[in-house]
């Protein structure tokens, strides 16, 4: 029933702050709204307390049938794969409650709060849903359920070229969900399935050809979720166009879901094909980066800047998937986390920047780290991400590219090799931002910075401290993971 | 024919000149055979400084001293030889701005020129001239 | 208030300098800074918080001089002696030679509390203070003395005093203090022989701790003076600040500047007072020309590259002074002018801390708060120097003369060219949203 509760509970609150019938507050829906994603939080705790570490396959299996006859079932389970993931999402939503205000200009109020918690619940109740459900169909319910609040939250809080952005946010992202519907009814009626249970669907009996064009829908639809060059366009300008909690949200949460289709459904559903179409996912995978590196170097806007760092970063991802060795699938699990976290962490920082100094441009942005005058704290702590991000040790997203890069060598050493140059990029660009942001003069005439609150830092300090915990003691990241991903490296 | 120190004694208009060059002795150097073109500052131009810099001055006569040395130039100069120069230079050093067309000694004027003594010559001046450019 | 300072148009064309506006407002007897309450309360303020440090900057300045000397170790030089801290102000106290301030003439007594007790308001041993950094900062005092040495040669041939240091005359003073000092110490006498030049040198920077050291002692009680007669309501006025500036420059003008060493009680004489060196000539416009203006680019956040010209070849070109300073690196480390924004921070006039509460960050900022306000501070002092020239050597504002004008305007405006270039923070003063 709990993993029921992951979904029930940021729905409900969804619902109670969407349409509660009396006047609430702006505090009173962000007290909610942190109340109910405080307890997701902690059934999150009690799922992990429970997780029997040492079980292969999937664990507190909840199966109801739903519409038999169209093989649809409310059918949810929990592994080493999604759990890590169900966790990311329900820390980043509870920090996110705590302050939603992130990115706003002094002395400027949340527009439409009541709207915005309610929408970051259902986010979050809809994600959880997708990771945990163990049938196509509800997978693809809950897939969907994310386009439309993603849309209104990127339409309704974004910035100025707002509109352009969500408009094609949303025809990819509905391109892509066609795509995997298309999928998966094939897969369906080909099989000859009687539901759509992940379990009852067995590609093995297909041709190789029909494999291969499932596959590859598939992987076009995740593709553009994740994203993958050259797949990547609606990326940028929706992390950047939206405002700073919305893109914690998409960056940190909904990315996971692309490379989590991949490896749930094209790895876990074609093994035999994902194996022979690997060499080509993991030059894909390659080019990802150092395109996403390159493009990152040129750019003068920060967010813009780590927004092309993360298409370059989940480049790893597909790299470790296409290996499929066991060290690998445990670096591809970690670095969806490690992802998530220092992603969230640096637009956190950079929204802070942005509601203290009102620009992100690298050219007017100087000497941040200013004890007095500056933002001290933040600028330092934008450092450390900044370091966790290239992957300097101690951190966790060091641990995480280790392991790809250790697990992915022997499969494919050129792609490998290429991808570390990408990480030495990451530095790049990370100096130049933090170069010309933290370091230098601060600009006299007007460096007139709003100071931060005490509360403000709280987020940026919880994610700081597990970025840096992970790092030192990555066996509390690893240990969720290594049993599932064995078995999934396993099959190969 | 009296000398310089003489002619300054013998005319109220500058005693608390006298007084300053006896604090400063500058008497005996003034007597001596000289000769020497001597800015000679009325009462009223010490009266001008603000409040307290006689005072202070008294107190240290070295000080005291090469102020006044700053009104003195080695030589006789009349009204006439100085109308040709733009500058001479003081004993304490450094150089006096003329313009004496206009009777102008630095930011002071000469009220009263070409007084004639045993070793040297005097020009009444209006202001205390202070050293620099 | 612009409005009323506008010149005189009758008798000189309005200038058509780029500070137009500001020489107008000093040929009509204002200064550099606009002339606001605002103005007035931030100037005095400082000039009281920088007063209380200052009393111990000079008296410490003349104990090194004095006391201190060459001693090559000078572990204690901070640690001034009850003699110095008891020593009577020649220019506040009942037995003042011009009595400036009404005060006492011993160490003030917020500065003996401070001492005593620090920020951490504990009694720790003075070493702990020291050590944690919660004292007086003398390093600010030195780096303003060791400035004024590094730009040697300012005002020839009015100031005398550095030109002595050159000559024979004061070589052989130096050569007797010296082996006076190392007497029975034939390590350092050797090394005397050996290199004469080198102790020398050392001389020089002493003789310059005691020229600042006396330059000091005149300007604490001035500032003292100042902030109590604004206190009792009778400094209304940033004019009537300047003002009094004028005069209290005019009044110590003469003021002997020496330089004695007291070696086992008995006095020997590097500069006697007999040389007639003076305080206008030979510290306070020395002092101006190094500290105020020039200076050397400070170690801190910005880093200069001398050989892209970002430092000037001539060093009377360089502009590093208080009135050009950037006053935001102020807060990191090694910077001496926040050694001095911290020294001035502890003697903050009750009004000036909730002043400051009030703007930017609060009483986390206060200290660059301060630090602009100082430069405000120094710019009224800058004004005086200026005013007090004029008088000196050019003409009354009023005067009748054309000419005389002309000439008065011709120095304004050169005056005002060296606040032409970029760094000058002159433009900045002007507006109270520069804080």
């Amino acid at each position: 029933m709990i993993l029921s509760a992951l979904i029930l509970v940021p729905l409900l609150g969804s619902l109670i702050v969407g349409f509660y019938p009396g006047v609430m507050s702006p505090a009173l829906s962000r007290s909610v709204t942190f109340g109910f994603s405080v307890v997701s939080l902690v059934l999150t705790i009690a799922t992990g307390v429970m997780f029997d570490l040492s079980h292969i396959g999937l664990q507190m299996q909840e199966f109801l049938p739903w519409l038999p006859d169209l093989g649809l079932n409310y059918s949810l389970a929990i592994d080493g794969l999604s759990f890590p993931l169900v966790a990311l999402t329900n820390l980043l939503t509870v920090l996110l409650a705590f302050n939603s205000s992130v990115g706003l200009k002094p002395g400027e109020d949340l527009k439409r709060p009541r709207l915005f918690y309610s929408l970051l619940l259902l986010v979050n109740s809809g994600v959880i849903g997708a990771f945990l459900a163990q049938n196509l169909m509800l997978f693809f319910l809950f897939y969907e359920v994310e386009l439309i609040p993603f849309y209104l939250l990127i339409v309704i809080w974004g910035s100025e070229k707002r509109e352009y952005a969500a408009t094609k946010f949303l025809i990819y992202t509905a391109l892509s969900g066609v795509l995997i519907l298309a999928a998966f009814l094939a897969m369906n009626w080909l099989t000859g399935a009687t539901s759509f249970e992940y379990s009852a669907i067995n590609t093995t009996d297909l041709s190789r050809n029909t494999q291969l064009v499932l596959l590859t829908l598939l992987l076009v639809g995740f593709g553009i979720k994740t994203p993958l060059v050259p797949l990547h366009s609606w990326l940028p300008d929706a992390y950047v166009e939206s405002s700073a909690p919305v893109s914690i949200m998409l960056g940190g949460i909904l990315s996971k879901l692309g490379t989590y289709g991949i490896i749930r459904f094209a790895v876990g559903l074609f093994p035999e094909t994902w194996v022979s179409v690997a060499p080509l996912m993991a030059t894909i995978a390659a080019i990802t980066v150092i395109y996403g590196s390159f493009c990152a170097i040129a750019q003068h806007d920060i967010k813009r800047m780590v927004a092309y760092s993360s298409i370059g970063h989940m480049g790893y991802i597909i790299l470790g998937t296409a290996a499929l060795t066991p060290l690998s699938m445990v670096g591809v699990i970690s670095q969806m986390v490690a992802h998530g976290l220092i992603l969230a962490l640096l637009f956190y920082l950079i929204g802070m920047i942005e509601s203290k100094v009102g620009t992100r441009e690298l050219e007017l942005l100087n000497g941040l780290l200013n004890p007095i005058r500056g933002l001290p704290m933040i600028s330092a702590l934008l450092i450390l991400g900044a370091m966790a991000s290239a992957g300097i040790p101690g951190m966790v997203g060091f641990i995480a590219e280790f392991m790809v890069f250790q697990g992915s060598f022997s499969a494919f050493p050129v792609q490998t090799l290429v991808t570390i140059v990408g990480t030495a990029l990451t530095a790049v660009y990370f100096v130049i931002l933090l170069n010309r942001t933290c370091f230098g003069k601060l600009d006299t005439k007007s460096a007139y910075y709003a100071p931060v609150a005490r509360w403000e830092y709280i987020p940026a300090f919880i994610l700081t401290i597990v970025i840096v915990f992970l790092g030192i003691q990555p066996s509390w990241l690893v240990r969720w993971s290594q049993v599932t991903s064995d078995a999934i490296a396993f099959v190969m | 024919m009296p000398n310089i120190v003489e002619i300054a004694v013998s005319d109220d208009r500058f005693s608390t000149l006298v007084t300053a060059v006896q604090v400063a002795g500058l008497v005996e150097a003034l007597q001596s055979p000289g000769p020497f073109t001597v800015f000679a500052p009325l009462n009223s131009a010490f009266e001008k400084l603000p409040p307290g810099t006689i005072t202070s001055l008294v107190q240290n006569p070295p000080q005291l001293g090469r102020i006044l040395k700053y009104h003195v130039v080695s030589g006789k100069y009349t009204k006439a030889d100085l109308e040709k120069l733009s500058e001479v230079t003081s004993l304490e050093g450094t150089t006096i701005r003329l313009n004496f067309k206009k009777n102008e000694v630095k930011n002071a004027t000469a009220v009263l020129t070409d007084i004639e003594a045993t070793n040297g010559i005097i020009h009444v001046i209006d202001n205390v001239i202070l050293m620099g450019p | 208030m612009t409005q009323t300072l506008e010149a005189p148009k009758t008798k000189i064309p309005p200038s058509t300098h780029p500070l137009a506006e500001i020489i107008h407002r000093l040929e009509a007897g204002g200064t550099m800074l606009p002339d606001t309450p605002e103005n007035l309360m931030q100037i005095i303020g400082l000039y009281k918080a920088y007063a209380v440090p200052m009393d111990f900057y000079w008296r410490d300045l003349l104990y090194i001089a004095e006391q201190v000397f060459l001693n090559p170790l000078p572990w204690s030089k901070y640690f001034i002696s009850d003699e110095y801290l008891d020593r009577e102000n020649k220019y506040s106290g009942d037995n003042a030679d011009l009595r400036i301030w009404r005060g006492c003439g011993d160490a003030h007594p917020e500065l003996r509390e401070f001492m005593a007790q620090g920020e951490l308001k504990k009694n720790l041993p003075k070493l702990l203070h020291h050590l944690w950094h919660d004292r007086i900062n003398m390093e600010f005092a030195e780096e303003c003395m060791r400035s004024m040495l590094w730009h040697r040669d300012m005002y020839k041939p009015w100031n005398q005093f550095d030109g002595f240091l050159d000559t024979d005359e004061y070589k052989q003073n130096c050569d007797r203090v010296i082996k006076a000092y190392f007497k029975g110490n034939p390590a350092m006498l050797g090394l005397y022989k050996l290199f004469p030049d080198m102790f020398y040198e050392q001389c020089r920077q002493m003789s310059y701790y005691s020229n600042l050291g006396l330059f000091w002692e005149v300007m604490a009680p001035v500032f003292f003076e100042m902030s109590d007669l604004y206190d009792e309501g009778k400094m209304t006025s940033v004019p009537a600040a300047m003002d009094f500036l004028v005069n209290g420059i005019f009044a110590i003008a003469g003021r002997p500047i020496y330089h004695h060493v007291y070696i086992k009680g008995e006095c020997f004489e590097i500069i006697p007072k007999s040389k007639g060196f003076t305080w206008l000539y030979e510290a306070a416009l020395p002092y101006i020309e190094a500290v105020f203006y020039r200076t050397a680019p400070f170690r801190g956040t910005k880093s200069y590259n001398a050989q892209a010209g970002q430092v000037p070849d001539a060093q009377p070109d360089f502009h590093y002074g208080v009135l050009y300073a950037d006053k935001f690196p102020v807060g990191t480390a090694g910077i001496p002018p926040t050694f001095l924004a911290q020294d001035m921070l502890h003697f903050l006039p009750e009004y000036l801390v909730e002043y400051y509460k009030q703007h930017c960050r609060g009483e986390g900022d206060t200290i660059v708060q301060l630090a602009v306000s100082f430069q405000r501070s120094m710019y009224c002092v800058t004004s005086a120097v200026i005013q007090a020239l004029r008088a000196a050597l050019l003409y009354p504002l009023d005067d009748e003369d054309p000419e005389h004008l002309m000439a008065n305007r011709q120095f304004f405006e050169a005056q005002m060219d060296r606040f032409l270039r970029p760094e000058a923070r002159i433009r900045d003063i002007q507006s109270q949203e520069y804080r």
